[in-house]
């Protein structure tokens, strides 16, 4: 029952980015080469409309359906890693023309480049696990 | 074909956040599912022993954009842009087999980064930005200025034919 809930709001969250093409390599070249306001428009009113669902959820004080606090809890700061991650994030992103939901996306439309991406992803998440420990956080 | 306009595709994504939350106070995240398959896969390194539960979700997750991805491509013509930008300029084709090197080396940094910066787009930059979290303003930040190096210096050198 859970599962069918995270698969539907995943089905309409791909839905989406598919429809917008916000997924697309050429969307997000044309979004660092500041060619198309598209990608902008989108991920600004993406943050405006969530930041309001915080706002109301913590406003009201509302409870998720279970019955616990369902306002969300901010991430710590961890210099090194939000810049140098984010760094190596950004250069994956803007090499490949997708983030992490897309790479499930373009697996859809070419599966030979889904495939390697997701295994490159998978790759590249094993190799932090195993070399967190010797990295500045 | 154009795109589903941002003002409509935009507020529906944002939508996911609220929603995740008032279902099951969880956070939206993408690219947690791999930490997840990492703790089937490496069950030993320390960063894999975790509470894998809370995350079983994004795996959920990511299957339905999966389903919704072979689904619309199989059936119509969804998401495919128009064959000419604004200019009138042809659109550069990545997803060809040639490149597929590219695509594994840069996904790499995808996965590695967004472990490393402890979120992606999805986390950091929709998620985070949304409660105005220090660490997902700097994130995304870094964010950009690693895709503009990427898409300015990188691509130019790697994508030819």
């Amino acid at each position: 029952m859970k599962a069918a809930i995270y698969l539907l709001l995943g089905i309409g969250f791909g839905t989406v980015l598919i429809a917008s093409q916000a997924f697309h390599w050429n969307r997000i070249n044309e979004m660092f080469h500041f060619e198309s306001f598209h990608m902008y428009g989108l991920l600004g009113s993406a943050i405006a409309t969530g930041a309001l669902g915080v706002w109301v959820i913590k406003k009201f004080q509302l409870k998720s359906i279970r019955g616990n606090d369902a306002a969300p809890i901010k991430k710590p700061v961890q210099p090194t890693g939000n810049v140098v991650g984010g760094l190596f994030f950004g250069l994956g992103w803007g090499v490949t023309g997708a983030c992490t939901a897309p790479l499930f996306i373009v697996a859809g439309l070419h599966w030979q480049i889904g495939l390697v991406s997701i295994a490159g992803a998978l790759i590249g998440t094993l190799i932090f696990g195993v070399i967190k420990n010797k990295l500045p956080k | 074909m154009e795109p589903l306009a941002w003002y409509i595709a935009g507020p529906l994504i944002g939508l996911t956040v609220p929603l995740l939350l008032l279902i099951r106070e969880k956070q939206l995240g993408v690219s947690s599912s791999f930490r997840v398959a990492g703790s089937f896969l490496l069950p030993k390194v320390d960063y894999f022993k975790y509470n894998r539960e809370k995350d079983y979700w994004q795996v959920f997750f990511v299957m339905g954009i999966l389903i919704a991805s072979v689904a619309i491509f199989n059936t119509t013509d969804f998401g495919i842009p128009p064959s000419t930008n604004v200019e009138g300029e042809a659109y550069f084709q990545a997803y060809d087999n040639a490149f597929l090197p590219i695509f594994f080396v840069g996904s790499i940094f995808i996965g590695f980064g967004a472990r490393y910066a402890n979120g992606c787009t999805a986390g950091h930059c929709i998620m985070g930005n949304s409660q105005f979290a220090l660490s997902s303003l700097i994130t995304t930040v870094f964010f950009f200025v690693g895709g503009l190096i990427a898409t300015h210096f990188i691509v130019p050198l790697i994508f030819t034919t």
